[in-house]
């Protein structure tokens, strides 16, 4: 048994035994909403899986509201108004404080944990403040487990066209060019794998890095399509969150996310250079797209941000960016209507990567940089997506997707 | 007058006797430093280039300090080199002192009293000067993201102020016009916030109504894009 693992725990994981699935929550202070999550994992289970053994882990960050008392009490008592016929066995339930840095990759670690205990076929994981959880996220993120084999579910939401705009511009297409795999949401959140992707997990050295405090979403990914395991996507609809706190700062978010990606980039150089071409990812689950409501954006701070970044950041940059970065910012400066290229965009993000990777700057500083420069790219494709449908979009973000793969090799060859 | 002239002429030759052991040990100490100072400087050199001390030195910033300040040598070679002469002077010091001369001697403990502050207040002008850079560039940084157009202004302020604030903490630990360097600090760095203040609050009035409606415009017209 493991040391992350509470005795009260050990001693609840003695008596079940074995379980055909684990569903995992992380949680701090959401009492407020995970009631809801828990009662569609339950409707979730019982309604897909009715014969197999299935658990439920609230691995906590130490909520101080109750939510752990929520995830206790709540119950579906009557299948009947879900038209569900009722379960012999109730859904086993464990509540436990997670050991370990606070964040969601040491909670993980303790579903991990649990999953290998329990001996589990396929788990997922869900967060804990989703408003638009269904039943139907529960089959979807587990049934390629048990039924096709496959080791990694990625989560495939409905999205407005300007949402998710870091996924756009730099997750999925750096991802993608590195490794192959065309996983159109590498940190979604809520993912299904198998268990035997749950003890490879817990074999990796990086619970005391920042993938314990943000970045396993797509640590998860990228180690998942790195070590070859086999991996599909599922189509869950819209994902609503319950409202953020104001403070969710973007250069921190940015820096947070792109940290992770660069860090994944630094372990795994043998296998990325390897890769020449990219492969689709089979996508599970019933699609469909809804009517776009109109969504607020202020392109001029945007552009505004961008033109001060160039003003004042131009000697920080200078360290960062290549010769031909740079002159092309300053092209990209004087555009009317302000366009941003993704060539350019593909090179600027490369050299960030070769700077990570050259430790030219303190890290945090280096990223940070990078927040004028994001926007820009973002105002420039909010520009020309204005008038466009949600597949038109798709193919303007494949577009971008192309541009980063046919600049690998200048990635590539001065990684060394 | 001849055995005045004998007697004055043995303690002459008594005293040198007496002192060409002292001499004789203080060059000892002087060679025996110059080999060991030697010693030391190989062993830190391979040391830090075992421990990678240049890679991490120009990852911090301090060889780009350096190289402002016009040296060019990596870091691995300058410690070496500083060890050297730390090492080089204490065995010298060893040595003056073993001459036993009270002239020498006091000199020496003045200068051995000094020393320690000397030190000090090059560790703080150095510091100063790397805080007031890392500091000066995260507030340039965090001022751009905030869309902030007065961000460059900020940055090296912060990164002035730091400065200053150093060269004045080791001037007064020098001792060196102890008063006048506080006082000239405390009047320079009061002028800077009072002429800032109104030049902001006069001869900027307009720009500064300016910036903040339009702060308060783009809070009102913030975006709704989830980044994530």
């Amino acid at each position: 048994m493991s040391v992350i693992l509470r005795e009260e725990v050990i001693q609840r994981l003695g008596e079940i035994g074995e379980a055909d699935i684990l569903v995992g929550i992380p949680s701090f202070n959401n009492a407020d909403s995970i009631g809801h999550v828990v009662r569609a994992v339950q409707a979730g289970v019982a309604k897909y899986f009715p014969d197999k053994k299935a658990i439920l882990i609230n691995s906590d960050g130490g909520s101080g509201d109750g939510t752990r008392e929520v995830v206790e009490r709540v119950i579906i008592d009557d299948f009947q108004p879900l038209l569900i016929n009722q379960r012999q066995d109730l859904l086993s339930k464990i509540v436990t404080p997670y050991h370990g840095i606070a964040g969601k990759g040491s909670a993980f670690r303790t579903v991990f944990q649990i999953a290998k205990e329990l001996n589990v076929k396929a788990c997922a994981v869900v967060d804990s403040d989703l408003r638009s959880i269904t039943p139907e996220w529960i089959e979807l993120l587990i049934r390629p487990v048990l039924e096709r084999n496959f080791d990694f579910v990625a989560p495939y939401y409905l999205r407005h066209k300007y949402d998710g705009t870091i996924t756009n511009s730099i997750v999925y297409p750096v991802t993608r060019a590195l490794y192959g795999k065309r996983i159109r949401q590498p940190i979604g959140g809520d993912f299904g794998f198998s268990g035997k992707l749950a003890e490879f997990y817990l074999t990796r050295d990086v619970w005391d890095t920042d993938v314990a405090r943000f970045g396993i979403d797509i640590w998860m990914t990228t180690t998942a399509v790195a070590n070859n395991f086999k991996v599909c996507q599922s189509f869950l609809g819209a994902k609503i969150h319950s409202p953020k706190e104001p403070s969710s700062d973007l250069s921190a978010m940015l820096m947070q996310v792109v940290s992770a990606l660069f860090n994944l980039m630094e372990e795994y150089p043998g296998q990325w250079k390897e890769v020449k071409s990219t492969s689709p990812v089979p996508l599970f689950g019933f699609q469909f797209s809804v009517g776009l409501e109109p969504v607020k954006v202020n392109i001029e701070r945007m552009i505004n941000m961008f033109k001060l970044g160039m003003t004042e950041l131009g000697d920080l940059w200078k360290v960062i960016l290549s010769t031909e970065s740079l002159s092309g910012l300053q092209e990209t400066a004087k555009t009317e209507p302000f366009s941003f290229g993704d060539d350019l965009w593909a090179r600027v993000i490369y050299d960030y990567a070769l700077a990570w990777h050259g430790k030219v700057m303190k890290g945090e500083h280096m990223l940070k940089t990078l927040t004028p420069l994001y926007l820009g790219k973002v105002a420039s494709l909010v520009i020309e997506m204005a008038d466009t449908t949600a597949g038109k979009v798709e193919e303007r973000i494949e577009a971008l997707c192309i541009a980063f793969e046919k600049l690998k090799p200048y990635l590539i060859d001065k990684w060394e | 007058m001849g055995r005045v002239f004998v007697e004055q002429f043995k303690e002459f030759l008594g005293k040198i006797a007496g002192f060409l052991p002292n001499l004789l040990t203080s060059l000892v100490l002087f060679v025996a430093g110059l080999l060991i100072a030697w010693l030391i400087k190989s062993v830190i050199v391979r040391l830090a280039a075992f421990l990678k001390m240049d890679a991490v030195s120009e990852r911090t910033g301090i060889v780009q300090v350096l190289q402002k300040g016009g040296i060019k040598e990596p870091v691995s070679r300058l410690a070496g080199r500083l060890i050297y002469w730390v090492v080089l002077i204490s065995f010298i010091i060893m040595g003056l002192d073993a001459l036993q001369m009270p002239a020498v001697e006091n000199l020496l403990g003045t200068f051995l009293l000094y020393l320690p502050n000397v030190i000090v207040a090059c560790a703080i002008i150095v510091s100063g000067y790397l805080l007031g850079n890392f500091l000066g560039r995260a507030v340039l940084i965090g001022a751009v993201n905030a869309g902030l157009p007065i961000a460059g202004l900020l940055g090296k302020f912060v990164k002035f102020t730091v400065f200053i604030m150093a060269v004045t903490m080791s001037l007064e630990l020098l001792g060196i016009g102890k008063d006048t360097v506080i006082i000239g600090f405390a009047i320079l760095f009061g002028g800077v916030v009072l002429a800032l203040s109104i030049a902001f609050g006069l001869g900027g009035k307009d720009a500064a109504k300016d910036y903040i409606d339009r702060m308060l415009r783009e809070k009102k017209e913030e975006d709704d894009i989830k980044h994530i």
